[in-house]
């Protein structure tokens, strides 16, 4: 199953954008993107011409929505019409998620932590949340170089903490790209593992971030597989609680360095892999661009999620560079 | 010909912030056009001293502890602060788009044939219309706002 770089959250003129989805589109091929998901605020008008710029640019455009609301900014995908966002009060999001589902959309937290009003209007997440596993996922990485940023780490232990109370919930990161502006600033991809099924890449796309096959980086992309009794499994499975009998797994942490070939680079280095988990950090190793294969064994024993993490130096700063979605286990 | 079909002026404060306003007004069968001018001022709170305020009270409120300070440093790259109301259009039958954008004065068209960025073209039911004015944030003691729609045939 490939997986396909993406970028999940983009503006057009259509909203407050300062590009035609003709430039967004031929922006993010230049950048190696193979997918982007145009999510224009409160409106899916600039998705008029998909098809042809699809063709022309030769990358998989997804259909979206910000809600661009009072209480919060909802990034949704896979939704093919217009669900309302203004009957939505502070505490009624569950009904507004529940006809994105409806309509075949999920639905995720758009930069949850940025400062809200009346800096940024709605930007910052109030509404009620009373059933977490409503939410299809957290956009844990918002805009460049996004790990470094206090708001995302605010994000992304916001998602640790609903791994750790056994929601099974994805992350991405999304650039929130509203012009056709250089940045020296790494920039961030969320790969997706999409099947080879039926349907369109909307719906592809979908299907991969509904079940957690996803992997985000600001450079190589980063794969994990757990070898459990007689399975193997890989990001967003479940692993059954019979193949946890032996109380190890092996753990297969793969690091592609070839990806988006020239468009990132950063120095020689020995990268750290956490496979962090709700206990913490489960075990450590390294890969180097000509090592990109790491093997941990860990114990089963209490565990209920285990993620890769790649840690390395950045523009001169110690940096989280990529992390994988979840392997669940079923106790 | 074009002929004006509503024509309304108001005045919000920032107790509005967080609300929407909507108009509903009938339109004819032979309609094929309609125009919307809607225009808002001021656009930026201006007073520096009560801009500072709603900054320093934004971040304390949205950031970690932590982080606050730091941040209520540099209080002045949020400046400035800005009022910002959108439109969008519901028909007899269904949505017909939104502007989620800054301008403070802006001229929208929906037609069978065009529409204005984030609106939606097609047939122009007869029946009532709304034109709803979401106020994201009023931020200055009043602003001021006058949508007048046209409808042509
Ligand atoms: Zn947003
Ligand atoms: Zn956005």
């Amino acid at each position: 199953m490939p997986w396909i770089a993406c970028e999940l959250h983009t503006h057009t003129f259509h909203s407050d954008g300062r590009q035609t989805l003709r430039e967004l589109a031929a922006g993010a091929k230049a950048l190696g993107f193979e997918c982007i998901a145009l999510t224009d605020h409160n409106t899916m008008t600039g998705l008029q011409d998909k098809e042809t710029i699809e063709r022309e640019a030769g990358l998989a455009i997804v259909s979206g929505m910000e809600w661009t609301t009072f209480y919060g900014h909802m990034v949704t995908l896979g939704v093919t019409t217009y669900e309302d966002w203004r009957p939505v009060g502070p505490g009624d999001i569950h009904r507004g998620i529940a006809r994105v589902h409806a309509g075949g959309g999920i639905a995720g937290m758009a930069h949850p932590f940025r400062i809200g009003s009346p800096i940024c209007t709605g930007c910052f997440w109030e509404f009620d949340i009373s059933d977490w596993n409503d939410i299809d996922y957290i956009e844990v990485w918002s805009g460049t170089f996004p790990s470094i940023k206090t708001d995302n780490a605010r994000a992304f232990r916001l998602w640790t903490d609903k791994l750790n109370e056994g929601c099974r919930i994805a992350a991405t990161s999304g650039r929130d790209w509203h012009s056709q502006e250089r940045t020296e600033e790494p920039v961030a991809v969320t790969y997706l593992n999409m099947d080879e099924g039926a349907g369109t890449v909307t719906e592809r796309a979908v299907r991969a971030l509904a079940a957690g096959r996803a992997s985000l980086t600001i450079g190589p992309l980063v794969t994990m597989e757990a070898v459990c009794g007689s399975g193997s499994f890989v990001i967003g499975d479940a692993v059954p609680a019979a193949e946890l009998a032996e109380g190890r797994c092996t753990i297969h942490v793969h690091a592609d360095f070839s990806v988006r070939r020239g468009l990132w680079s950063f120095p020689e280095q020995t990268y750290t892999v956490h496979v962090t988990g709700n206990n913490g950090v489960a075990a450590e190793g390294t890969v180097t661009a000509d090592r990109p294969d790491c093997r941990v064994e860990v114990q089963a024993e209490g565990l209920r999620w285990l993620r890769a993490e790649l840690w390395g130096t950045v523009r001169g700063v110690r940096a989280l560079i990529a992390v994988t979605n979840a392997i669940y286990f079923n106790r | 010909m074009k002929k004006l079909v509503l024509d309304v002026q108001g005045q919000v404060a920032p107790v509005c912030s967080r609300s929407h306003i909507t108009y509903r007004f009938p339109l004819g069968e032979r309609v094929r056009k309609l125009t919307i001018h809607f225009a808002y001022e001021p656009k930026n709170m201006d007073d520096k001293d009560q801009a500072k305020a709603l900054i320093m009270d934004s971040i304390a409120k949205y950031t970690e502890p932590e982080h606050a300070e730091r941040v209520q440093a540099k209080w002045e790259s949020f400046l400035p602060l800005k009022n910002l109301i959108t439109v969008s259009v519901d028909d007899p039958v269904s949505h017909r788009g939104a502007g989620h954008r800054h301008d403070p004065e802006q001229v929208l068209v929906i037609a069978e044939a065009e529409a204005s960025p984030g609106f939606v073209q097609g047939p122009m039911p007869a029946g009532l219309w709304d034109v709803t004015l979401s106020m994201h944030a009023v931020v200055t003691d009043s602003c001021r706002y006058t949508l007048q729609i046209w409808g042509e045939e």
